[in-house]
């Protein structure tokens, strides 16, 4: 697998796009009450900044030649790559844009973070479509819209959870975490159940890859199963923790078991995202 | 526009690989870096017949195979940077490395693994039908190098009318997905 720059892109983006909407989310449920989101927003917005540009990087850091990246927008209306990177750096400058205002107006605007969303969900619906384009068997599958939307709303949701809740609970906003908690826990599921769709609809060995003297060897279907099974087990792990952090009530160690929650769920689409390069590449 | 195409004789290849060598020395290619391949292929297995002694049945055939110049290129379709074009006189796909990024995508779209990165360089590269030679009046390096004759450059519409319409062989995708320039006799063993 030499595709590690563009699982580390994939990632970063599409958790930052995820965190994006639950920031929206978490805004939009509770916009009648006199919350101070300048604070509670500071940290969450600085991380989805900081994914953005860390995905900009790995996605430079694909390219043999990054000084000619400007020409990767030329081809528009026929590449499908040409439209992500288009929408990927529309989405990455409106991050940048909502963490500036913040710190410039010391106040968020939520119309800003749902167009931000809403660019990003078209990004995940580009980032999908560059694989099921190509002649890459694997690749041509519904798995692949439903895998980057699983992944987009799981690391999303448990991302917003990390950074949001526990500065809710330290300044005592005890029920809007609650119910932030519950919104996140159901995103993350609604994420898993992407996967599981996906999953159910995906058959990597009937597939060819359709070019010449190209196939998927018996020792990568192996490790495909493999690690597949393992991120099983270590999702059901980080939901395990998600529920328990949902319903249980606040004590010291919750800000560590976010992150480690968090860390989890970062594992188990990491390796998620692994086996779909080591399957194309 | 006069397209260009191959003409590939399957039947008479011997899988010497001098097609290989003459193209990588003609364009300088580093280790890994193979505008045209030929790929063996191997069938079949010994049967044992009803005395109980074994019966040699096992086929085997090569394919030489570079960038077909297709009249759907997917590669040209799918590039970023629009760096992959077809030329208009000729037909032959080539890449200006002024505007190439690198991003290898162009070799997840073709069926015949044309394009391939060149890391020296941070760019693709791929068979450019040899265009310079031909404009001097000389053969293509893999024409020029095969001792059986197995490869034809030319228009592609006398090239057809010389030895039919086939692009379809075991172990090469469907020539449906690009539409390539190139005829093949099919070795009797791997007529589609």
């Amino acid at each position: 697998m030499n595709e590690w720059p563009l699982l580390i892109f994939t990632i970063s983006i599409q958790a930052a796009i995820g965190g994006t909407f639950m920031l929206w989310v978490f805004q939009f449920i509770n916009r009648r009450k006199d919350l101070n989101l300048f604070s509670l927003f500071k940290l969450p917005l600085i991380v989805i900044g900081i994914l953005s540009v860390v995905g900009l990087a790995a996605s430079f850091a694909h390219l043999g030649t990054p000084t000619n990246a400007l020409n990767t927008i030329r081809h528009v209306g026929s590449s499908w790559m040409s439209r992500e990177i288009l929408v990927t750096g529309t989405f990455i400058g409106l991050a940048v844009l909502n963490v500036t205002w913040l710190f410039y107006h010391k106040k968020v605007l939520p119309w800003l973070l749902i167009v931000t969303a809403l660019v990003g969900f078209v990004d995940v619906y580009c980032m999908a479509a560059i694989y099921t384009h190509s002649l890459i068997g694997p690749w041509h599958s519904v798995n692949t819209f439903l895998s980057f939307y699983g992944t987009t709303l799981i690391l999303g949701a448990v991302l917003a959870v990390t950074l949001l809740t526990t500065s809710l609970y330290k300044k005592g906003i005890e029920i809007e975490a609650k119910q932030f908690l519950k919104i996140g826990l159901s995103t993350a599921l609604a994420g898993f159940g992407l996967h599981i769709l996906g999953t159910a609809l995906y058959t990597p060995e009937a597939t060819e890859i359709i070019i010449v003297s190209s196939s998927i060897s018996a020792s990568v279907m192996a490790t495909y199963k493999v690690i597949t099974g393992i991120r099983w087990v270590i999702s059901i792990l980080g939901v395990s923790l998600l529920g328990y952090l949902t319903l249980s009530s606040y004590r010291k160690s919750y800000t560590i078991l976010t992150i480690v929650t968090l860390l989890v769920f970062v594992l188990s689409e990491g390796m998620s995202r692994y086996v779909f390069y080591l399957l194309g590449s | 526009m006069t397209q260009l195409g191959f003409y590939i004789d399957q039947a008479r290849c011997i899988g010497c690989k001098a097609c290989v060598i003459a193209c990588k020395d003609k364009n300088d290619n580093p280790e890994g870096v193979n505008f045209r391949r030929v790929y063996s292929f191997e069938e079949g297995k010994f049967t044992k017949d009803n005395n109980g002694s074994f019966i040699q049945n096992v086929q085997s055939y090569f394919l030489s195979i570079s960038c077909n110049h297709c009249d759907v290129p997917k590669c040209v379709e799918n590039c970023p940077t629009t760096a992959m074009y077809k030329r208009e006189k000729d037909g032959v796909v080539v890449i200006d490395h002024d505007k190439c990024v690198g991003c290898k995508y162009c070799e997840w779209n073709c069926p015949y693994g044309a394009p391939q990165y060149n890391e020296e360089l941070g760019k693709m590269t791929k068979c450019d039908l040899c265009v310079d030679l031909l404009a001097e009046g000389q053969r293509p390096a893999c024409e020029g190098a095969c001792p059986v004759r197995a490869i034809e450059i030319g228009p592609i519409d006398e090239l057809r009318k010389k030895y039919g319409d086939n692009a379809d062989v075991k172990g090469l995708p469907s020539s449906k997905i690009t539409k390539p320039n190139l005829v093949i006799n099919a070795h009797k063993h791997a007529s589609n």
